[in-house]
């Protein structure tokens, strides 16, 4: 392994891994925003009580009420690009992981509906009228779905790796698959899910500010300081992760191929604090802020993923693997892709511009 | 040659007393349902709004708003999610079947996924904003909805119509010419109809529900999304040219060759056949005002011909799940005859689950031949079980009719093992006839055997044919 990741591997194979991780990157975007936002919400009901009603114009549980149906439907929906990407790269791997765990892995379905409604159920009338006991329950009963969500992602994810286990596995019949990376891993993604779903929020008040509505004095500190808090917890979480990973797992990503991402990662990390603290006492969220504060974040969730990439790849044989990924590039189809690919998001544009023309015009 | 088959094995669940067909049947009639009604909710919509918008329906544009918030609640929510689960499903039932879709079909799906996108931004752009906007950004936004929303009909439709009718694609593996296959326009034009169809008549129930107008408003809105049913004359023509243009031992299936299937499709054009003589006559040409009752009802009717029609498009694909190249239990056609050399089970890496209470190698050999060849379509002793369809056969009558299995029923595949595993198969379903005694006899005869073996060659390892004359196939 000398060239940086993807350049050592076969064209077909490079090019299914990099639009995995395109993907994966913008499932992850949407993905973290449902997770800490939902586990925010619930810490929410409960610390305020009775009061979590009355606080509807507060800078996180707000908007975050306001747009969690929604950025659940986008994490779902961006999470399938990963997942048609996934069974060309591992198909083997990610199939099996789904049979092993069976009625386990098929258990996401259902709890993700049961998310979905405690979303708009959290958001209705019928709620805020309700006693604050209801709140919590809901606020509660909603997170422990998406956090059910994510270690069965994981979980998933670890099984497909560990080819030695599958027989022993199946034999036992068994529905959870305990590894010692589960944790520290999940730790990490739960963590790192603040930072970003912060980012987005402050987005959001940026734009809504533009809208002409009223931002919140403390918009700015109550995102600052979630992110920060989650920066911090999540380098510690991740040196947890590589503390209990196999040394010559650790050794793969500092090895040439993963080093650059690893140095992304970090002065992801360094971008991203450096201009939420830039602007902690400052009243509003500037956009030139907000930009920094996003290109670290691609930054590091790019590094990152691409690290993860490599704890995959130290694990199984990638070289087995190339005559299929090499077939699967003979079928046609990118072509036409591309078009509908660009005329669509032609289309999305097309909706956003109107969505706020129609708004700005009916602004009082 | 056979030595060099490297056979990708999968672990395989017991799903009890249910076939695997009837799951991934059961969560697609739910599915298809759902994301049908999303389809043809949009239609509607953009035909009452475009009514408002010309003074011709003073309440539709109520109606639209009302209208859209359930289709947002119940479609984005568990359309999107059962089509996942769908996705899943079938990975729990044929990871190999929905593999080979993913490599040929891919960027189909990534092509679908990209209308996806739309129909979500689209779609909650509209519940979100639509009552703030301008009639023409309305209407617009709407039409882009339903557009995205039928387009991903459009490109499903052609990867699941292929898997009955791959056509020319078997040869030339041309992703365009298995895409636009002979049943892709019918099977398109059809379920675009059939989505109307469910849209108008949730479209009743909703209306129904519109307490704040009177009854002649009600009435009004419901003859005019009635309009929505009156594709349905031209069903009949459409099945006609849906089953000329199948395989025809699918239609032999379906047409009754296979009475539960044929029974499931009966209910499906029955069912067809009430909605739409009621809509014709009651809706469209009496325009007659329907009640909530029998609005729900008419909406149940049209599941259980969803669900019916489902059971079929599942069942006459058998035994392939993708036509003449991968047959229903994940075996490639291509694959019998090394799989007969080497034994189909010799390489799988996957233990029994209940070993110990099996009291013989043979019978585990055989209880891991079962579950590797047969279980996707048969149980032991629940659906369609081994143990009722052939208890009663003499061991002689299982041996050859288990290694000639192709003609035993035509829509089963070729047996795919050694004459040792056939055996073995023999022995464990006699054992389990027998109730599972604690001691069984192995069976090594060596006649038995080489007439198996000879039954095996005679059967061939080409799929059985239904429609070739008993005479002349022995001539071959
Ligand atoms: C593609 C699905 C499929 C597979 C795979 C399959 N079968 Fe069948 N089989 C069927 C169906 C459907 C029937 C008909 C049931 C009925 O008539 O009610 C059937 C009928 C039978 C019968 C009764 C036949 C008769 O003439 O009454 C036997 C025995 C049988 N199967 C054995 C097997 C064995 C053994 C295997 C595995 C080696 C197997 N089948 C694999 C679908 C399948
Ligand atoms: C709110 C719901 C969801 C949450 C919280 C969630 C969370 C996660 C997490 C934590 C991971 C990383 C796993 C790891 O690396 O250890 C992940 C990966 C992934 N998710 Fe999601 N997810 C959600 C919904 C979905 C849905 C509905 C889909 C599919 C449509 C999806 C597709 C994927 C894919 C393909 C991956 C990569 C898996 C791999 O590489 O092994 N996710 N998700």
């Amino acid at each position: 392994m000398g060239a940086p990741f993807p350049f050592d591997f076969p064209l077909p194979t490079a090019f299914y891994l990099t639009l995995y991780l395109a993907t994966l990157v913008i499932h992850v975007a949407f993905m973290n925003y449902v997770l800490a936002g939902s586990a925010y919400l619930a810490a929410f009901a409960v610390r305020h009580g009775r009061d979590s009603n009355r606080l509807t114009d507060h800078p996180l549980a707000g908007p975050l009420r306001d747009w969690m149906p929604f950025m659940l439907s986008a994490a779902i929906t961006a999470g399938i690009a990963p997942l048609l990407f996934i069974q060309i790269l591992y198909q083997r791997q990610f199939y099996t992981a789904n049979l092993l765990l069976f009625h386990r892995w098929m258990a996401i379905l259902p709890v993700l509906i049961v998310g979905f409604y405690l979303l708009y159920l959290l958001k209705s009338r019928i709620i805020g009228e309700a006693s604050f006991v209801w709140r919590i329950v809901v606020g509660c009963g909603a997170f422990a779905c998406f956090a059910f969500v994510a270690w069965s992602w994981t979980e998933n994810h670890l099984l497909s790796l560990n080819e030695s286990a599958w027989s022993d596995q199946y034999a036992s019949g068994r529905l959870f698959f305990r590894d010692p990376e589960l944790g520290p891993r999940l730790a990490v993604w739960f963590t790192g899910a603040f930072p970003t779903m912060a980012t987005i929020v402050a987005w959001q008040w940026w734009c809504l500010a533009r809208l002409g509505r009223p931002v919140p004095a403390t918009a700015n500190q109550s995102c600052t300081r979630l992110a920060l808090s989650g920066l911090a917890t999540a380098i510690a979480s991740a040196a947890w992760y590589v503390e209990n990973l196999a040394p010559e797992l650790r050794d793969q990503l500092v090895s040439s191929a993963y080093r650059p991402y690893l140095a992304a990662a970090l002065v992801g990390v360094i971008l991203q604090a450096a201009g939420w603290l830039a602007g902690r006492n400052q009243a509003g969220l500037q956009r030139g802020r907000l930009v920094l504060i996003s290109a670290g974040w691609l930054l590091t969730v790019v590094g990152v993923s691409v690290l993860r990439e490599g704890r995959r790849l130290a694990a199984i044989d990638v070289t087995a693997l190339y005559d299929l990924h090499a077939d699967a590039a003979t079928v046609g189809g990118l072509a036409v892709f591309l078009v509908f690919a660009a005329l669509n998001a032609g289309l999305i544009a097309w909706c956003l511009v109107t969505v706020r023309r129609g708004v700005r015009n009916q602004a009082p | 040659m056979p030595d060099s088959l490297v056979f990708p094995y999968y672990p395989i669940n017991d799903f009890g007393p249910a076939m695997k067909g009837m799951v991934i049947g059961g969560l697609g009639i739910f599915h298809v349902f759902l994301a049908q009604f999303a389809i043809g909710g949009g239609l509607l919509m953009c035909y009452l709004e475009w009514l408002s918008q010309c003074g011709k329906s003073p309440d539709a544009r109520r109606f639209v708003d009302n209208f859209f918030k359930l289709l947002v609640l119940i479609s984005f929510v568990v359309g999107a999610l059962t089509g996942v689960g769908m996705w899943f499903t079938s990975i729990q039932v044929s990871p190999r079947t929905i593999g080979l879709m993913v490599g040929e079909f891919h960027w189909i799906w990534a092509i679908e996924w990209t209308f996806f996108c739309l129909e979500i931004v689209s779609g909650y752009a509209f519940y979100r904003y639509g009552e703030r906007l301008d009639d023409r950004s309305r209407l617009r936004l709407l039409a882009v909805y339903s557009l995205a929303a039928w387009f991903s009909l459009f490109w499903i439709n052609g990867i699941l119509s292929w898997q009955l009718t791959p056509g020319s694609w078997v040869e030339t593996r041309n992703v365009w010419s298995g895409f636009f296959n002979s049943s892709f326009w019918p099977s398109l034009i059809f379920r675009t109809i059939v989505s109307m169809t469910i849209a108008a008549l949730v479209a009743c129930v909703v209306i129904n529900t519109m307490g704040a107008l009177d009854r002649a408003a009600r009435t009004v809105l419901i003859n005019q999304s009635a309009r929505l049913l009156t594709p349905m004359l031209a069903m009949p023509l459409l099945g006609l040219w849906y089953f000329a243009s199948i395989p025809a031992d699918s239609r032999a299936w379906a047409l009754g060759a296979n009475v539960p299937m044929m029974m499931f499709l009966v209910l499906s054009i029955g069912m067809s056949l009430m909605i739409g003589l009621y809509a014709v006559f009651g809706l469209i040409r009496q325009k007659l005002y329907v009640n909530g009752a029998t609005a729900t009802l008419l909406c149940s009717l049209a599941f259980a011909a969803t669900a019916g029609g489902e059971f079929v498009r599942e069942g006459v694909r058998k035994p392939f799940t993708i036509r003449e190249t991968l047959y229903s239990n994940s075996i490639r056609r291509g694959e019998v005859e090394a799989l007969r050399e080497k034994g189909s089970v010799t390489d799988d890496p996957y233990p029994l689950r209940h070993a110990d209470a099996l009291p013989s190698d043979q019978l585990r050999l055989g209880a891991k031949v079962f579950r590797f060849q047969c279980s996707v379509c048969h149980t032991l002793d629940g659906a369609n079980a081994l143990v009722h369809l052939a208890g009663a056969w003499s061991t002689e009558q299982k041996r050859v009719n288990i290694a000639r299995l192709q003609r035993t029923k035509t829509f089963m595949p070729p047996f795919a093992g050694n004459p040792e595993e056939c055996e073995a198969l023999v022995q464990y379903l006699e054992w389990v006839v027998a109730d599972s005694p604690t001691t069984w006899p192995v069976s090594d005869d060596r006649a038995v055997l080489a007439r198996i073996q000879q039954g095996l060659q005679e059967a061939g390892t080409q799929p059985g044919e239904m429609f070739t004359h008993p005479a002349r196939r022995e001539s071959r």
